[in-house]
């Protein structure tokens, strides 16, 4: 129905204001010619009424009906096909006209009347211009003048001073209504030009981002290692083909899914899923273990994300790095077992060596002379170097394959001292060193930590010191840092010193210090990089400090954790 | 009458020498070379003095022999258990069972001393 009269009324103009006036024009038209119509209805039931239909007035009547009916739509037609203007500017006329012939000069000069002329004028500024009410103003004014005068009569100033006053307030109100639609228009179109702007820059950022996410997952989609993008909830918010292949799991089971999920999957072994959990619970730095998937073993690196944009570097998530590592695996876990036979078969035969120099020594099959307890040390002596030697290729061969682990349990600091005592007392006082240890009060009793790797870092440290020391002492000290909730390890010798250049390789294996060391010192310059790689194992830190000639400090601080 | 010692060990140079040491201090010595013969001679035989075990042993390990037979069977509630094995985690790990622990490279001397400390006094 809205749109009928809409079809009607509206002129499809592109000037707003000249549609809205020919709208109004429209509206007053099709008023006008309903009002006609009802008119022409009430003389023709009124002049049958009194029988009166054939008087030649009455005719009249009827025929300038019927013609102001016509008039006006043909008004309409001139408004809807040609110009608003002229069309208002006709209708007005015309409706001037019309109502010099509605009553009697008397009447529309001073009369009953004069109000007749008001209504041109106040329309015409609303349809016409807003000026225009003053030109029906003059033109009423001129018509009641000419109308006095031609029955001498006075003109009627008062009216004729109203008329103007209307015209007035017609002009004002209609412009004021004016500037402000086109004030309002001007903010229409602004703000239509700013949602313009705001859409165009938002699709081009679209686009852009389109193509870089495009790219991104191009790269993505070509990684032959399985990735898998979380957020800071370890929801899955990114996966590439290759994670599909290696897990061999369709992507849906994997992205829009929490981690925890995909680490309740049977597939993964008990072992795995306590290191994944592990990861997600702790939210360690940059990280990499290996986990067994089904029957693949796959290596994981995950790194944390942050924005440093932000204050405090935000954590976005987390981004891990799946690789097939099945077969190296196999390679090192054959490797592994070799070097892990190989071991324990050269171990055992020196196992023997070493109980029957012993006897030999204890005289257990009868007197022995000096020499021969003498060669019978010597060979004790050796046979324990080449011990030493073949479990420091074992650990650094299980280093190597990421076996060596660290056990934690209860460690008693004390104890550990005593057994570095009875194990290396001797050795220092067949070289006259002394060989001293000291622990701060505040060190807990007992304190959490791998007891034999820990005896072995002292053991590799102090024998290393001895070997390097000719005169004075080994002092051993155990610290206790409570503010960083750290303890740590200090072993000082007064021996011939690191030089400064030497320093920084120190615990890089297979090492030693001026190369021709290694043949009057014995040993593979292992026992540094084994101690170096067992303190990464357990969080802790190394360093050493030395002076040529002076001697040499190793310091090792370790995390705190206690029962 | 000497106190009697058995030595499960399948390295025999090892029990050879370790025999030794205990005889040198006054046990009479047995020698189980493998896992199942021990499992034998424990179930069959009078129960040992002491005896020394060696965790990593063919067939049955030195762990099933301890935990199956020496930690269930109450004959075996005197005998003074010695266990002997290169690892010291595992050395570790089954410390509490037994009376004492020795880590591989045994040497003559300290076996012969810790031996001798145990003897009951004659």
């Amino acid at each position: 129905m809205n749109r009928f009269w809409d079809t009607i009324l509206n002129v499809p103009v592109p000037d707003p204001d000249d549609a809205r006036r020919r709208r109004v024009l429209n509206i007053i038209l099709l008023g006008t010619v309903g009002a006609i119509l009802i008119g022409l209805a009430g003389i023709i039931i009124g002049s049958l009424t009194s029988g009166q239909l054939n008087v030649p007035e009455t005719r009249l009547l009827l025929a300038g009906t019927i013609t102001a009916a016509f008039g006006t739509l043909g008004i309409y037609w001139v408004n809807r096909r040609f110009s608003g203007r002229w069309a208002a500017l006709l209708y007005l006329l015309l409706l001037t006209i019309t109502f010099l012939f509605t009553d009697s000069p008397e009447q529309l000069s001073n009369g009953r009347s004069l109000f007749l002329f008001t209504i041109p004028i106040a329309i015409s500024s609303l349809i016409l211009l807003p000026e225009a009410s003053f030109l029906f103003a003059l033109l009423g004014s001129g018509i009641i003048s000419g109308l006095a005068l031609s029955i001498q009569q006075p003109v009627n100033i008062f009216a004729v001073i109203g008329f103007f006053i209307l015209a007035l307030a017609s002009w004002l109100s209609a412009r004021s209504l004016e500037s402000a639609l086109q004030e309002l228009r001007v903010i229409n179109a602004n703000l239509d030009q700013v949602v313009h702007q705001r859409t165009k820059a938002l699709a081009e950022s679209l686009a852009r981002e389109r193509i870089e996410a495009g790219r991104n997952q191009a790269i993505l989609n070509s990684i032959a290692d399985g990735v898998i993008v979380f957020d800071r909830h370890w929801n899955a918010i990114l996966a590439n083909p290759a994670i599909r292949s290696l897990l061999d799991l369709p992507i849906e089971v994997i992205v829009n899914r929490n981690f925890r999920e995909l680490i309740e999957h049977p597939k993964l072994s008990a072992h795995s899923r306590g290191l994944l959990y592990a990861m997600i619970e702790h939210d360690t730095q940059p990280l990499s273990f290996r986990i067994e998937w089904g029957g693949k073993t796959l290596s994981v690196s995950a790194a944390q994300v942050y924005d440093f944009r932000e204050e405090g570097n935000v954590n976005l998530g987390t981004v891990t790095v799946f690789r097939d590592f099945t077969r190296e695996a196999e390679v090192e876990r054959l490797k592994s077992s070799f070097v892990a036979i190989v071991s324990h078969e050269l171990r055992t035969p020196l196992n023997a060596i070493l109980g029957y120099a012993e006897m030999f020594r204890e005289a257990v099959y009868g007197p022995m002379n000096e020499k021969q307890v003498n060669m019978a040390n010597r060979i004790i002596t050796n046979t324990r170097r080449l011990l030493g030697l073949i479990n420091d290729l074992l650990d650094q061969a299980q280093m190597e394959a990421g076996k060596l682990t660290i056990h934690m349990g209860p460690v008693r600091p004390s104890e550990l001292l005593e057994h570095i005592h009875s194990l290396l007392d001797k050795t220092a006082a067949d070289k006259n060193l002394r060989l001293t240890s000291e622990m701060d009060d505040s060190l807990p009793d007992i304190i959490i930590g791998d007891g034999p790797r820990l005896e072995q870092i002292l053991v590799n440290l102090v024998t290393n010191a001895i070997k390097f020391t000719d005169q004075g002492e080994i002092r051993i000290r155990l610290f206790h840092l409570p503010e960083f909730r750290k303890w740590g390890i200090e072993v000082t010798d007064t021996g011939r010193g690191i030089p400064h250049s030497e320093l920084p390789h120190i615990f890089e294996t297979f090492r030693q210090v001026e190369g021709g060391a290694t043949r009057t010192q014995g040993g593979f310059g292992l026992g540094l990089a084994i101690v170096k790689q067992l303190v990464n194992l357990m969080n802790g830190e190394i360093k050493v400090a030395s002076e040529p000639g002076q001697g040499s400090v190793f310091t090792i601080t370790l995390p705190l954790v206690t029962p | 009458m000497s106190e009697l010692a058995l030595i499960i060990e399948d390295d025999l140079d090892l029990a050879d020498i370790f025999a030794e040491a205990l005889r040198s201090v006054g046990f009479t010595v047995e020698h189980a070379t493998d896992g199942k013969k021990a499992q034998e001679r424990l179930l069959n035989g009078e129960a040992p003095y002491l005896i020394l075990l060696d965790m990593h042993l063919p067939h049955i390990s030195g762990g099933q022999l301890l935990t199956d037979i020496l930690k269930k069977d109450s004959r075996f509630d005197k005998t003074i258990i010695i266990i002997t094995t290169a690892d010291a985690r595992m050395g570790e790990a089954y410390g509490d069972l037994v009376d004492f622990v020795m880590i591989k490279p045994i040497s003559f001397v300290q076996l012969r001393d810790l031996t001798a400390r145990l003897k009951p006094p004659q």
